[in-house]
Formats: C-alpha cells, structure tokens, sequence
C-alpha cells in the first residue's frame, strides 16, 4: 500500500467525526485506525520496498522507515490506553469524539513529517501537529493547562518561525550562489556548503534553533515542563513520544544534508544546546516535587544527551538512535504511569505518594521499570546510548564536555533516583481503597514496557538493518 | 529609501511608543496593507496565481482580517485601552531604536549593494528583531501575539524580495495554516481568563484521558 495512507488514513477518519452520528464510534475508530497505521508502518520494515519518491514531495527511506515504525505503533498503545480508560470511566466518553479527531490529525501530520521528502512540506506538517496538539492540552475546568496550552503554541510558533525564517535564509543563500533555490532535500545536497553566502550560517543556525524549541531544547524550553504538567496523560504521552520524534526527524534532515560542507557549526550550536539543556534540566529536577514535571525535566535532559550525540556524529549515531527509540517509550510508559498515579492519589506530590507496589502494582512497576531505563542502566537502549556517547566524545577530543556530560548525568541521576525510589518503595502513607486494575488497562503500558526491555536485550536484524542504515546516512562523508 | 519602506518602518517603531492595543493593531494592519502594497508594485498586472495568493495574504489577511478578528475579541473581552507591548521605559525604547540601527548596519553584510532590497531586507531584519522584543518584555497574551505576528509578518517581508517561489499548493496550505493559527490566536484571546468550566473530573477514577 502506498505509504501516504499513513498520512491520508487518519485525517480522514479523524475529520469524519465530524458527523454527529459516526461520534458514538469514536473509540472504536482511533484503536481501529492506530491498529491499521501500525501494521502498514511495520510492515514497511519488515517487507522493504526500493525506495521511493512520492510526488517529490514524500519519500520512503530508512530514516522514515524507521520512524514511522517507532510513532505508528507508540501511538497505538497510546490509543489502547485512552479506549481502556473510557472504558473504565464512561464519564469521559462525551468528550471523546473531539480528542479522537484532533489525535489522528495529529498522528497524521506526524506521518507526513516523517515521510516528507521538502522542508516546507515537513515544517507544515510539524505547525499542524502544534495546532490540534494544543486544544487537547487543554483540560476543562482547569485555567493553568488553558495557559500553558497557550505557552505551547506560542514557543512552538516562534520556534516555527525560526526555521522559516532560517529556510528563507537558506534559499538566498543558493540564490547568491548561482543556484536554483530548492528545499527538496534529495537535490539539496548539492548546495550544502553554506558558508559562502553571508545568509547561509545564519539560516542553519536558525533552523538548529527552531528545530531545537520544539524538542524542548535551551534556551526556549519553558514550554516543555508546563505543557507536558498540564495536559492530560495521553495528550503528554503523544507530545512527548510521537511530536518529539517527529521533529527529530527534521532535523536529522537537515543533519544530514548540512553537516557535510558545515560540520563545526552544526557541532557548537548542538552541544551548546544538548549542555544548556542538560544543566537547567538537573537543577530543576534537584529543586522540583512534581512528579509529571520531574518526568518532563528528565525528557528535556534526554533531549540534550540526543542533541550532544548528533553533535558528536561519527561513531555514535546508532547508539543515539536507539537511545532515541527506548526514550520514546520510556517517555510513553512513565507519563501515561503519571497519569494513572494522579488519579489515584489526587496529587502529584512526590512527597505524598509513597508504597506504590503495594498499592499499586502494575503501576510501581512501570515507574520502577521505566526510571531504572530513564536513569541509562543496563540492558536498556538508554544505557548503551550513553555509554557510545561518552566513548565519542573522549575520542573526538571532546574532553571538557565529556566531563560535563558525566557530572551531569550523575546529578540527574541522583536527584531523580532519591526522588522515585521512595515512591515505588516506601511505605504507604494513607490506607486507600482503589479500584482494582485490571490487566487490560494496563496492557498498553505493559506492551510500552516489554517492547523497551526486549529492545534492551536483543535487537531483530531488521532494525539493527535499519539503525545502520540510518547512521551511515547521518555520517555522510565529511561529518 | 523608499516611501513605502519608511512607511513600514514607521508601523514597525510607532506602535511600540503608544501603549494601546489598538495601536498595536493598527500598526500590524498597516504592515500588511503597505507588504501587500509592495507586492503589488513589483507585480502590477498580478499575471500569476502567485502574485494573487500574495495579495490575499498580505491585503486581505494580514492587513484587514487578522487586525480585525483581534479586534472584534478585543473588544468583546473589554479588554483596557493601555496595552504597552514593551515595557514604557527608556531602557526597552533605547533597545527597539539600536535593533532598528543593528539591523540596518546587518543588513549591510548580508546585501552589499546599497539600494531598495538593502532596504527592504533591512526593515525585515527590523521587524524580526523588534518582535522578539515584544515578546521578551510582555507576559499578557495579547501583546505575545502581537510579537508572533510582527515576526511572522517580517519573515514573509523578508521572502518578498525573494524571486523565487514555492508551488502554488504549498503557498495556499501556508496560507491556510497562518489562518488557523490566527483563529487558535483569536480563541485563546477570547477565553484564557474565563471562569473554570464544568469539568469531567469529578468522576472517582479519572482526571481525563
């Protein structure tokens, strides 16, 4: 089937909930769409077809290949979890239709960001999945999750703006050059050396920059801990695991294209960004008692170790990527784990929530599993990410951030560790009742958890094929 | 320098010394009446598509629909006639001048030629730089906007002295996307101090999904 399916697909079905009578179905089409998105994403992997060109304006390599099998089937679990919780709690159902429309636009632009083959048609579908991410931010009744709903599209459309802004550039910079502009990116690479025009550093400094806001990366990463804080556990899960990912996507792209003929700029600005970040993310995670903020500061301080990883380049871009992939679903597992701890306790003081495998069982062991991957141990993708990044930067040279690398994953380490074990582990604090959970509202999770330990222990030949494939395009010669 | 440049420049500045909301307005209006202006010039017999979707953008869009949905919100929310999109102190108005002197001494660099594009990427430089001011010294949502939105109009200023342009699809799905982007901005607007809403949470196992 042809691939632009996973992008026409959702839209389509998400769009036709807007006829009254097909709503009552809504959560049987998002778990039925999800399903269907995630076998013809996995089936691109494992039934590999030549590449191919979409219009010019799509194209399907291992890049997308990989990605697309890493988005489709987050957000299935995602969707098992919203059926699973509606399910349980038919209260939510009247709202229901409305997220399931805004949730597969979403996961279709996200489709169409991956799949993009020209930077324009890339950053359009990256504004989309902002526009229908932000309303579902929103939680009714709630002031503060309206406002950092607000914060999100606004950091989002500045940092949007950037890129534009750095495109524009980019194009004048092969204006000035003698070329014809494209942002085709199979015929950019012709015209990568930049740094002949007075436009072209500035314009990839800014497409870095913009790129960077929407990962969560510093200087502008505010948004990030309130967003993902406020907004309902499925909504912080699809932000955090799919949006994420999709925006890396991007700017693989242009790593790829650009770190040929610009490979120092490249490397200043990300590892400048990767350390900003790695530094405000551990102060904050010391000074917070949030639990879903801590989970979101520890996702902006995965954010800077993937931002130091591409900086490095050489040697470490299969280990990032599958940091990449374990950080996705560690992400879905622990905010998703969040959510199902706030409505239980009514809180999301750490300092409140204490004996959660005896209270909660399914629960304490998706934090336990999911902070042990959080905090890079073995076997984990996290860990074995780490470690190729630290091997990278001694070898490269790199010695002083390797040095603040190590001080700062240790920081985080500690301060998140000293914050959650207490949480699986104490004693409870309060004697609650709770409604008994059942294995099926916990079987997304439970998918999210064996697929990151599975991926720890042993990696199929298909997408380690994949994982090498993408890194040698990521190590281009020159990079 | 052109009539028309300085014009522009003068609703880039002027709007940032008058602290109202509808001056801020008026300023963003005028933005895209005088790009949609400059667009026309250079385009006088609007021969392609692409010369249209430009007009639309600029004229009828940015100059005349996006001013007045602010407005029309504006106004429903009686939100107060004071509005200082940067802080009104010596300070920010000394900053917002040297951004107009640094971008023209940038623009200098990146066009070596003297003469009307010099110019225009100049305002354009301006106009990106004070609308990060904005957005620095203003916490209120209304004046945020109006620093996204000058931004934004900058960029596409920026891409007027461009002679190339993208296919007319993309062009129009942009368009789209700036239009919904203004209708999440006139919703936020309207409703970010409303009083709290019934909520779904009350029921015992949920907060929401």
């Amino acid at each position: 089937m042809n691939p632009l399916a996973l992008v026409c697909i959702p839209i389509v079905v998400g769009l036709s909930l807007a006829i009254p009578r097909l709503r009552a179905h809504a959560a049987r089409a998002l778990v039925g769409t999800a399903l269907l998105l995630s076998t013809l994403a996995l089936a691109q992997v494992l039934l590999p077809a030549p590449e191919l060109s979409l219009s010019g304006y799509a194209r399907l390599d291992a890049t997308s290949r990989l990605f697309l099998a890493l988005i489709n089937p987050i957000f299935l679990g995602i969707s098992a979890y919203v059926a699973s919780r509606v399910a349980a709690t038919p209260a939510l159902h009247r709202d229901l239709w409305r997220f399931v429309a805004l949730a597969l636009c979403f996961i279709g632009a996200a489709n169409a960001a991956v799949l993009g083959n020209h930077l324009l048609v890339q950053w359009m579908a990256l504004e989309v999945t902002t526009l229908v991410a932000a309303p579902l931010i929103v939680r009714p009744g709630e002031g503060r999750s309206r406002l950092a709903s607000w914060h999100y599209l606004l950091f989002s459309s500045v940092g949007l703006a950037l890129v534009l802004l750095g495109f524009s550039c980019l194009s004048r910079a092969m204006q000035a050059a003698g070329h014809e502009p494209t942002l085709f990116l199979d015929r950019l690479p012709a015209f990568a050396a930049v740094s002949a025009s007075p436009w072209g550093e500035p314009g990839l400094a800014l497409v870095i920059l913009g790129l960077g806001t929407k990962l969560g990366l510093a200087p502008m990463y505010t948004w990030l801990p309130e967003a993902y804080a406020e907004a309902p556990p499925a909504v912080t899960a699809l932000l955090g695991a799919v949006q994420f990912n999709a925006a890396l996507v991007v700017l693989l792209r242009v790593i790829a294209v650009y770190r040929p003929g610009n490979a120092g700029l490249i490397t200043a600005e990300l590892m400048l960004m990767g350390l900003a970040s790695m530094v405000v993310s551990a102060i904050s995670i010391i000074a917070t008692r949030n639990m879903k903020r801590l989970i979101a500061y520890a996702a902006i301080n995965h954010a800077g170790v993937i931002a130091i990883g591409l900086a490095v380049g050489k040697g470490t871009t299969y280990g990032v990527l599958l940091y990449v992939i374990s950080n996705a679903f560690i992400k879905a597992i622990l905010f998703l784990t969040a959510g199902k701890i706030k409505a239980h306790y009514r809180t999301e003081d750490t300092r409140e929530i204490s004996g959660l495998i005896k209270d909660l069982p399914y629960s304490g062991v998706f934090l336990l599993v999911g902070t042990l991957a959080l905090l890079g141990f073995p076997p984990f993708g996290s860990f074995f990410g780490e470690l190729s990044i630290l091997s990278a930067l001694v070898s490269s040279g790199h010695l002083f951030v390797f040095a603040a690398f190590c001080v700062l994953i240790t920081t985080t380490f500690i301060a998140t560790g000293r914050t959650f074990f207490p949480m699986v582990w104490g004693m409870p604090k309060q004697v609650h009742v709770w409604q008994k959970q059942t294995f099926l509202t916990a079987s997304p999770k439970i998918f999210f958890l064996v697929v990151l330990v599975i991926l720890g222990l042993y990696i199929p030949p298909a997408l380690s094929g994949l994982l090498e494939q993408v890194a040698a395009s990521l190590e281009a010669e020159g990079s | 320098m052109s009539p028309l440049l300085i014009a522009l420049l003068g609703a880039l500045l002027i709007p940032l010394f008058v602290g109202t909301w509808r001056t801020s307005l008026l300023g963003l209006s005028a933005q895209g009446l005088l790009m949609a202006a400059l667009a026309h010039r250079a385009a006088p017999l609007l021969a392609t598509a692409h010369d249209w979707i430009a007009l639309v953008d600029l004229g009828l869009i940015r100059g005349l629909a996006m001013p007045l949905a602010l407005y029309v919100v504006q106004k429903a929310r009686g939100a107060r006639a004071r509005n200082d999109v940067i802080p009104p102190n010596l300070f920010f108005w000394t900053l917002a001048l040297g951004m107009g002197l640094a971008a023209f001494n940038f623009s200098e660099h990146l066009v070596s030629e003297p003469g009307e594009p010099q110019t225009l990427v100049a305002v354009a430089v301006a106009g990106i730089l004070l609308g990060f001011l904005v957005l620095s010294g203003s916490s209120e949502p209304f004046s945020q906007m109006v620093g996204v939105l000058r931004i934004e109009n900058s960029i596409v200023l920026l891409e007027l002295s461009d002679q190339d342009h993208s296919a007319i699809g993309l062009e129009l799905a942009m368009l789209a996307i700036f239009v919904a982007t203004l209708g999440f901005f006139c919703w936020y607007l309207a409703t970010l101090k409303e009083p709290a809403e019934p909520s779904l949470e009350s029921a015992p196992d949920s907060s929401s999904l």
